[in-house]
């Protein structure tokens, strides 16, 4: 009450916040809760039905489908996600040529301020076996027949790993350079006393320095990997479906498509089960806690 | 003094805030008659109709939502709903999303919303929603109804499509939906001196020199023979081998004729195609959209598509370019080995009543009006004095009425006693006419959602050469089979 007395002017100030969370999200939550376990009707009655969407789920192989596609792609994203805005980054940090650098910065950074709807139309676009630039650039230099891209189970997974990495590099790259400017210049000073090389410095000052915002970093992305689904929603089509379907996906058809409600909700709680599972084995692995 | 600045500062803030909350609620409430006044891109409110308990009489208001009927423009939207609102006395609201319409329908319904009508394209969905316990059973209505009852107005035969497996009825048609056929450049047919092909062979020779002999005269070898969105309605191709898509019930045992060996020389008919260059290599990623701008930019000679286009085609490409030659024809399905031509018969567009409809007397109203003179008028060509005009008793499209191309969601409907002040846009006679003969329902099963996938992914695989098409039909099967979709 004290406490309340003594701040309360701060906590009025986050009502506004908290409400607001509270109605969208923490009630959609809940309720996405309660789906799960009723027989989901549109209108009219909905009973409960315990854990039999649960059960409908865990024996759809498409649903272990998607989470395989899901495991692949994601985990794929989060990798290759991880380590190439590290290294531009680590490269950036040794330009010298302040315009080239900031330039640089600002065209990396552009693609995630666009929509998946723009970046996977563009990615179709220059993808196209006929008219895409990708392909027109294969067959000259290269004189290959066109290929497929977004047509072909082998390149299926690929494509989205790779165009969401290069949609997202900017930004993390922008957070690695923070973490790299806010590391002690005296560190460097130190080193170059010691006769330490470019190369010496990086590796022995910089890559440890920069450790707890990597383990952020990746966290974050962690969390991230099982809800794909713009991205796919964008750029699948019928014939790499197999391939690419993610498990926001299955919950997105079996919710909308199919009119399936509690199963949808059933898949989706799976899917914050399994991050949950996940995001404790990334922080025990990279032991967060120490961060 | 530096606390109570604090103070006000922030006590300005939080009335700010609570302001906005108040003033964006005020337009969430109020959004269905701003959406009826404003914009074809309305969202859905949470109570669209029906809120304000002063106006809540009987036949006073009216909340649709609808993919197809109404302006094309948010303005001619509004406009839309005015005149509807008019002609009947009363207040009507149009919610009209400008995509993703199905999910603002089940986003509607779901959250509890009220329309008291609903437009669904769908029959699959409308089985749905019968099992969903969402819809209204029309019987009585319709058979007490001296409009709807009347077989000139919508044929008695056409109620069976929307006949629950109850054999009750749960909707009323918006418009006559036709079906899809190959559609094909008869200029370029007529320049290169082919005729239109009744076979596979001559239809490869026709796709081939499509391909090869620069019908669009540029002098460059920049076309497509065929292009086809995916494996939509391939239908009017795969009728040579006597296949018709969805499921065919054999015995009482559920088939899927794409998914059979007859299947196997389609599918590398369209692989051969691919691998010759005379397919479009898109057509895996195509939607209908691309699609059909292929076709107007004279880049293909033939693609499958609505009988109802063909009229479009050549309206849009003579309102372009009056002096076109381009002329777009619907043609008949390949005949299969016994000479049977399979050509499909498009779901029909329709209303439905939501049980918690706050005004199904009004939406009965609306149901027998829209399928009146006045109804299919403002449904076809639109509203008078904005998309046409009456001068005498001549009727004239505006700018924005020629842009609509007379579809306010009633291209074409069934009552035969009413008939259109303008001729049918050119081709589309004809190629009703082959629809009228040949085409045919499919049966949709509830497993189709899932049997469908498993067809779609192998058939585009062995079609676009990818996967041999025996192999593809094989793994088809055995997923079907696997997963219970099919019975033999």
């Amino acid at each position: 009450m004290k406490i309340l007395k003594k701040h309360g002017l701060f906590y009025l100030l986050m009502l506004p916040v908290a409400i607001y969370f509270v109605l969208f999200s923490y009630y959609p939550l809940v309720k996405g809760l309660q789906t799960s376990f009723q027989d989901y009707k549109l209108m009219g009655a909905r009973p409960y039905v315990g854990f039999t969407n649960y059960g409908t789920v865990w024996h759809d192989p498409t649903f272990w489908d998607a989470f395989r596609n899901t495991l692949i792609i994601g985990g794929g994203i989060l990798i290759a996600g991880f380590l190439a805005p590290l290294i531009v980054a680590l490269s950036l940090n040794e330009v010298l040529n302040r315009p080239f650098k900031k330039a640089a910065q600002l065209i990396l950074y552009i693609p995630h301020l666009l929509s998946w709807v723009v970046v996977g139309g563009v990615c179709i676009f220059l993808l196209s076996p006929d008219t895409g630039f990708v392909n027109l650039l294969l067959v000259k230099l290269f004189g290959i027949q066109p290929i497929n891209f977004l047509a072909e189970d082998s390149w299926a997974r690929g494509i989205m790993i790779g165009s969401a990495v290069w949609k997202d590099m900017g930004y993390n790259c922008i957070l690695f350079l923070a973490g790299i400017v806010a590391i002690n210049p005296s560190l460097y000073e130190a080193a170059r006393m010691d006769g330490a090389t470019r190369w010496q410095q990086m590796r022995y000052v910089t890559l440890p320095q920069l450790a707890n915002t990597m383990k952020v970093i990746f966290l974050l992305n962690t969390l991230g990997i099982l809800r794909i689904f713009d991205q796919i929603f964008v750029m699948r089509n019928s014939a790499i479906a197999s391939k690419v379907d993610v498990l926001m996906m299955y919950t997105f058809q079996k919710g909308i498509m199919e009119i399936r409600l509690g199963p949808a909700a059933a898949a989706s709680f799976y899917v914050v089960l399994f991050t949950l599972v996940l995001t404790f084995a990334v922080r025990k692995m990279t032991r967060f806690d120490e961060v | 003094m530096k606390l109570k600045m604090t103070a006000v500062l922030s006590a300005t803030a939080i009335g700010a805030l609570l302001l906005s909350a108040c003033g964006s609620t005020n337009e969430a409430s109020s959004s269905p008659s701003s959406s009826a006044s404003g914009s074809a891109e309305a969202s859905t409110s949470a109570e669209p109709a029906g809120s304000s308990q002063a106006a809540d009489t009987v036949g006073g208001k009216l909340a649709i939502l609808t993919g197809n009927v109404g302006g094309k423009t948010p303005e001619g939207n509004e406009k839309f709903a005015k005149a509807l609102g008019d002609k009947l006395g009363m207040d009507v609201t149009l919610d009209k999303p400008a995509s993703d319409y199905d999910q603002k329908v089940l986003t509607a319904l779901g959250s509890g919303a009220k329309y008291d009508l609903i437009e669904v394209s769908d029959l699959a969905k409308l089985n749905t929603f019968i099992d969903q316990g969402v819809v209204t059973d029309l019987t009585d209505f319709v058979k007490q109804s001296s409009v709807l009852s009347d077989p000139s107005v919508i044929p008695s035969a056409e109620w069976d499509q929307l006949k629950g497996e109850d054999g009750k009825i749960y909707g009323v048609f918006s418009k006559f939906q036709g079906a899809t056929m190959p559609i094909v450049r008869k200029d370029w047919l007529n320049k290169l001196n082919l005729q239109e092909p009744k076979t596979l062979d001559e239809l490869y020779n026709v796709l081939k020199a499509f391909k090869e002999n620069d019908p669009d005269g540029n002098g460059k070898a920049d076309t497509y023979g065929l292009s086809t969105s995916g494996l939509y309605d391939i239908q009017g191709i795969m009728s040579a081998a006597g296949l018709k898509y969805r499921y065919v019930m054999k015995d009482g045992k559920r088939t899927i004729p794409y998914a059979s060996d007859a299947a196997i020389p389609m599918y590398e008919w369209f692989a051969k195609l691919v691998k010759e260059g005379i397919m479009d290599p898109n057509f895996v990623t195509n939607d209908t959209a691309k699609m059909r701008n292929l076709f107007l930019a004279d880049r293909v000679g033939m693609i499958t598509y609505w009988d109802a286009w063909v009229g479009m085609f050549n309206s849009l490409k003579q309102q372009e370019n009056p002096n076109t030659t381009f002329d777009a024809e619907g043609m008949a399905s390949i005949p299969g080995p016994d000479g049977t031509i399979l050509m499909r018969r498009g779901d029909p567009d329709f209303w439905i009543i939501p049980k918690n409809a706050p005004h199904p007397d009004a939406a009965k109203k609306f149901l027998e009006f829209w399928q009146s003179q006045d109804g299919i008028t403002l449904g076809s060509l639109g509203v008078e004095g904005y998309d046409y005009t009456v001068d005498n008793g001549t009727y004239t499209l505006t700018d924005v009425g020629k842009q609509a191309n007379m579809d306010h969601g009633v291209p074409y409907w069934y009552n035969s006693s009413v008939k259109s002040p303008f001729p049918p846009l050119p081709g589309v006679e004809d190629a009703m006419a082959l629809s009228k003969q040949y085409a045919t329902l499919e049966v949709s099963l509830s497993t189709w959602p899932d049997a469908e996938k498993i067809v779609t992914n192998y058939a585009l695989k062995a079609m676009s050469g990818q996967m041999p098409a025996k192999d593809a039909v094989a793994q088809m099967q055995k997923e079907l089979k696997a997963a219970n979709l099919i019975d033999e």
